[in-house]
């Protein structure tokens, strides 16, 4: 790992980092300021991950750390030094949707699309951790997340779908 | 009246089917979204594109007294600073929707530049625009600009600021700078001989669509062409591109406007975005080098030009004591922030169903129009009309209370019967067609469910209210104007005292456009001069046009225009495209199956008599031959007359001479009515303050449903942000002219847990107006639910006699307590 002032001045320094994206190995150049949405979409070229908010309310940005979903725009990048990040680009199996992203077309989950990512990220750890949820268990798993199009119905549907599917 | 129930997605793009419309297609959009290909403007990134920065004011209200950019000039990523001096030594000012005030003195020019000029006149007003390598450097260099202002007096409230003891266009003199007053029949006589006259007042707090995705735009100058690119997500790009022309201070043709197929959603707010096109174009006209800019949360929130309605209302009712409304006055005050934008005419949009579903004669309408130091107001779902819904069955609440009738009985009463369909308004918009008692009864039976054994079970509603918690409901019959006209939104820059006698020939309608190309393959592009937003038109086009052509919606492909290639229109808004695309399509088929049989007919050297086309192919008639699309696209290379085929589809009213006076006159006219009615079962919970909504019941009509699937979708989405408005949304201010609202933790949008289920009927009641018989759907929930919800709240209150608890929106936890604590 190492450590340069970008200009040889006081200005910003910036920092190695290796980060394991949808199974790709990227090594960059980072600032420490650098979110870690920002380094998904520019660095990474991951423009699944949007972002709404920067402010960890929408939930637009949700991508899986180890594992675990996270808001990306809360994080820095330098903090996912040495992670594995899973975003929804790295869902589909050569251009056939994954469950969840079939189940959410299905049942018209998505209208302008852009919280969709999230939903679909969000989901996938719900069901992970849980895959037969109740729709109050639903409503908690995505209570993190906003969209401002569909009004939810149909995202319930989406996820008791998914969840049958992934049973199969 | 037909009644159906529509499940979720069923039909098959790619396996043929009697009829692709009326069913639940699923959506061509999706696949790009889920995997996420699709390219939203925040993705878009020119190879030597530069980023922009945006330096805003802090106060509401004060003089800019210096800009010292030195320091930031001298940082070494900066690429360019521009101040309002910069702007006014090349550009113009930004077109407004009123853009002059008769004052003592004459015309005032009411102007509105890019960046503040010599005064801030909002929080977040833009005064300094930095460009620089990227985002990250573009906003430390903002952090070098200094800026001296003197705070002056702002004033933040509408009712206030008629009294002009603070002015916030001092040359103008006044903040009322657009009223008007329109009587329709006799009013006064009708509330001089009614048995009551019964009056509420009712604050609707200011809201917005907010869109996840905000505002972002990429420009580009060509100097050798001396013309811009501009790729931005603002929404009626055709329409709207002169406010970017105009303000740069070319033709037009030279400003190629182009929104990419997703955008992250608008509800109408994003026609309001121009500021950022015009800044970044100017930028990259000084550069000669791309230039992006990407609103943030908090730009977008505080001083993002995108709040919407933001009213005072005080409602009369001249009532008899056998329950008829005689007559109605309406008065509000709309306060615009601090320029009056394109949007103005939300406050006249109300007129198109100024009585709602009820039939009265005798009506005033009369608003002020004011202007605040707050940021200004663009479109949002329902454009003005969901405020005056709201305000109206308050009142209507009121009205049946206070001659002791049942709130229920009131309003059957005094519904439009559908024998008098199709029935004038007073204000001579027109309702095509509905059965609305029949509505009003079907989410009674709903309700009476509810009340044996549901939610509304008796016992369960006593053992609730002993714990605090009161449940009830209050259905009302409620329009959804759609299908707007276009001549008529200049309303206020025109001569209003001569559109009393304007002849019929000057009205001026804008078509809806659509394109079809022929490919090598026998395939079909059609190309839509809208926008979309999360709207499905994509989809809506080959399902529509794949019943025209008799071809399968997988072998049409559906692109958008630029604002050149594509004629000025008016595109999706105020729910027109079911209906205008309908048309539209309707006629580019006729328009393409001419040219295809011709050009068969000519191949065979026959007359195109003896030709005939079925099933996407022209056959020779009583022979076996056959020329499928793949082959007339061979056949046609020379002359392509297959190639550009195009259509503009009239707007439905001006076939219609029912109109005709709405339109002369230059009154709203919106030709179709879908309508619904809404059970929301609330429960408040008098020792907190909260509402919840237990269910949503709701039973609606849009006509011919296109696509059922999106149709819900629609309705689901409309309902989710009227729960929002009407319990959760508002951007309030300090009276100093602080933003209370600048992150979405303040700004409360509807979460999975604050939207119940929504349990939805439909009817199909088809209009006579359109060439499907669809209505125009999509606005709907926005307009209906809040008013349902606060007359349920009315309902749910009523045992302990609280007088109007949701008098304002939103029914915020504070506001009922207040009510409870004033009765102890």
């Amino acid at each position: 790992m190492s450590i340069d002032s970008t200009d040889g001045t006081d200005g910003p320094v910036s920092q190695e980092i290796t980060v394991t994206v949808d199974g790709e190995t990227i090594t960059r150049q980072v600032e420490p300021r650098l979110k870690l949405s920002d380094f998904l979409r520019y660095e990474c070229d991951r423009n699944g991950v949007r972002v709404g908010c920067e402010h960890g309310v929408c939930g637009a940005c949700t991508v899986q750390q180890d594992g675990t979903s996270v808001k990306s725009c809360l994080s820095y990048a330098v903090q996912a030094d040495g992670a594995e990040i899973e975003t929804v680009e790295g869902l589909d199996d050569d251009g056939s949707l994954h469950p969840i992203q079939e189940a959410f077309h299905e049942t018209h989950a998505l209208q302008c699309g852009f919280c969709t990512s999230g939903f679909v990220m969000a989901t996938k750890e719900l069901l992970e951790e849980n895959p037969d949820p109740t729709r109050e268990e639903i409503e908690t798993g995505l209570a993190d997340n906003i969209c401002r199009c569909t009004g939810y119905q149909n995202i319930y549907k989406a996820v008791e779908r998914a969840a049958e599917k992934m049973e199969d | 009246m037909s009644s159906s129930h529509p499940t979720d997605v069923g039909a098959d793009p790619e396996t043929e089917s009697e009829s692709f419309t009326g069913q639940g297609l699923p959506r061509v959009e999706d696949h790009r979204i889920l995997t996420g290909e699709a390219q939203f403007i925040h993705d878009i990134t020119p190879e030597n594109c530069l980023h922009m920065a945006l330096v805003r004011s802090m106060h509401a209200h004060a003089e800019i007294e210096s800009i010292d950019t030195d320091e930031a000039e001298a940082h070494p990523d900066c690429e360019l600073v521009l101040t309002a001096e910069d702007l006014k030594a090349e550009y113009n000012p930004m077109p407004t929707g009123i853009d002059s005030v008769e004052t003592e003195d004459g015309v005032a020019d009411l102007f509105e530049w890019s960046l503040a000029d010599e005064k801030a006149r909002f929080v977040g007003e833009p005064v300094v625009a930095i460009v620089a390598s990227d985002r990250y450097a573009a906003e430390d260099i903002a952090d070098l600009v200094n800026v001296e202002y003197n705070s002056v007096d702002a004033v933040a409230d509408g009712m206030a600021a008629r009294e002009d003891d603070v002015v916030v266009h001092e040359d103008v003199g006044t903040n009322v700078v657009d009223h008007e007053r329109i009587e329709f029949g006799d009013p006064a006589g009708a509330f001089e001989d009614a048995d009551n006259i019964v009056e509420g007042e009712y604050s609707w707090g200011r809201i917005s669509g907010v869109p996840l995705e905000t505002a972002g735009v990429v420009s580009s100058y060509d100097d050798e062409g001396d013309s811009f690119d501009i790729d931005c997500n603002i929404q009626l790009h055709t329409l709207v591109d002169n406010m970017i022309y105009e303000t740069l201070g070319y033709e037009e043709g030279d400003v190629r406007v182009n929104v990419p197929a997703d955008v992250g959603g608008s509800y109408g707010t994003k026609i309001g975005i121009h500021r950022y096109c015009c800044l970044t174009a100017m930028a990259s006209q000084q550069l000669e080098r791309p230039v992006k800019f990407e609103e943030d949360r908090i730009e977008n929130l505080q001083g993002g030009d995108m709040h919407c309605s933001d009213r005072e209302y005080e409602m009369r009712i001249a009532v008899d004591d056998d329950g008829t409304i005689r007559g109605l006055e309406v008065w509000f005050v709309d306060d615009f922030g601090a320029f009056p934008r394109y949007p103005v005419n939300q406050v006249l949009k109300p007129l198109s169903v100024v009585t709602n579903s009820y039939d009265i004669d005798d009506v005033t309408y009369e608003y002020d129009l004011v202007l605040t130091n707050k940021t200004s107001q663009t479109a949002y779902r329902g454009f003005g009309v969901d405020p005056h819904i709201y305000a109206l069955e308050m009142c209507i609440d009121k009205a049946a209370r206070a001659i002791g009738m049942d709130p229920t009985t009131f309003r059957r009463h005094n519904l439009i019967q559908p024998e008098q369909m199709p029935y004038t308004l007073p204000s001579k918009n027109i309702y095509d067609s509905g059965d609305y008692p029949a509505t009003l009864d079907r989410i009674e039976e709903i309700i009476e469910d509810e009340r044996d054994g549901g939610l509304l079970d008796p016992e369960v509603v006593e053992a609730k209210r002993k714990e605090g918690k009161y449940r009830g409901v209050q259905p009302s019959v409620i329009i959804e104007p759609g299908v707007s006209g276009s001549d008529w939104t200049d309303r206020q820059r025109s001569d209003r005292e001569a559109l009393e006698d304007r002849p019929r020939d000057d009205v001026e309608e804008l078509p809806e456009h659509l394109r079809a190309t022929l490919e090598d393959d026998g395939t079909v592009t059609a190309y839509l001069a809208t926008d979309s937003s999360g709207q499905g038109h994509q989809t809506l086009v080959s399902q529509l046009l794949a019943d025209e052509l008799e071809i399968l919606p997988s072998d049409i492909e559906v692109d958008y225009l630029d604002s050149i290639d594509a004629p000025t229109e008016y595109g999706s808004a105020a729910s027109r495209m079911a209906v205008m695309l309908s048309g539209a399509t309707v006629g580019l088929a006729e328009r393409f199956i001419q040219p295809a049989t011709a050009v068969a007919a000519e191949h065979w050297g026959v007359t195109e008599a003896d030709v005939s086309y079925r099933d996407g192919s022209v056959e020779r008639i009583d022979t076996d031959d056959s020329l499928s699309l793949a082959d007339l696209a061979a056949i046609d290379t020379d002359e392509r007359r297959l190639t550009q085929v195009s259509y503009n589809y009239e707007h439905p009213a001006t076939e219609h001479e029912e109109f005709d006076e709405a339109f002369s006159r230059k009154f709203p006219v919106y030709p179709t009515a879908a309508f619904g009615a809404n059970a929301p079962i609330v429960e408040v919970d008098i020792e907190t303050g909260e509402v919840d909504i237990l269910t949503f019941h709701t039973v609606r009509d849009c006509g011919t449903m296109l696509n059922p699937m999106i149709v819900e979708g629609q309705a689901h989405g409309g309902i989710a942000q009227g729960i929002g408005a009407s319990l959760l949304e508002e951007f309030g201010y300090e009276d100093d002219g602080q933003p209370q609202a600048i992150t979405l933790f303040d700004y409360l949008l509807p979460s999975i847990e604050n939207v119940p289920e929504i349990q939805m009927e439909h009817t199909e009641t088809p209009s006579p107006y359109t060439e499907t018989g669809a209505k125009g759907v999509g606005e709907g929930g926005m307009i209906d639910a809040p008013a349902s919800i606060a007359t349920s709240i009315n309902a749910a209150l009523e045992p302990l006699g609280i007088d109007e608890p949701a008098d304002q929106i939103p029914v915020a936890p504070d506001h009922i307590r207040r009510n409870v604590r004033d009765l102890e």
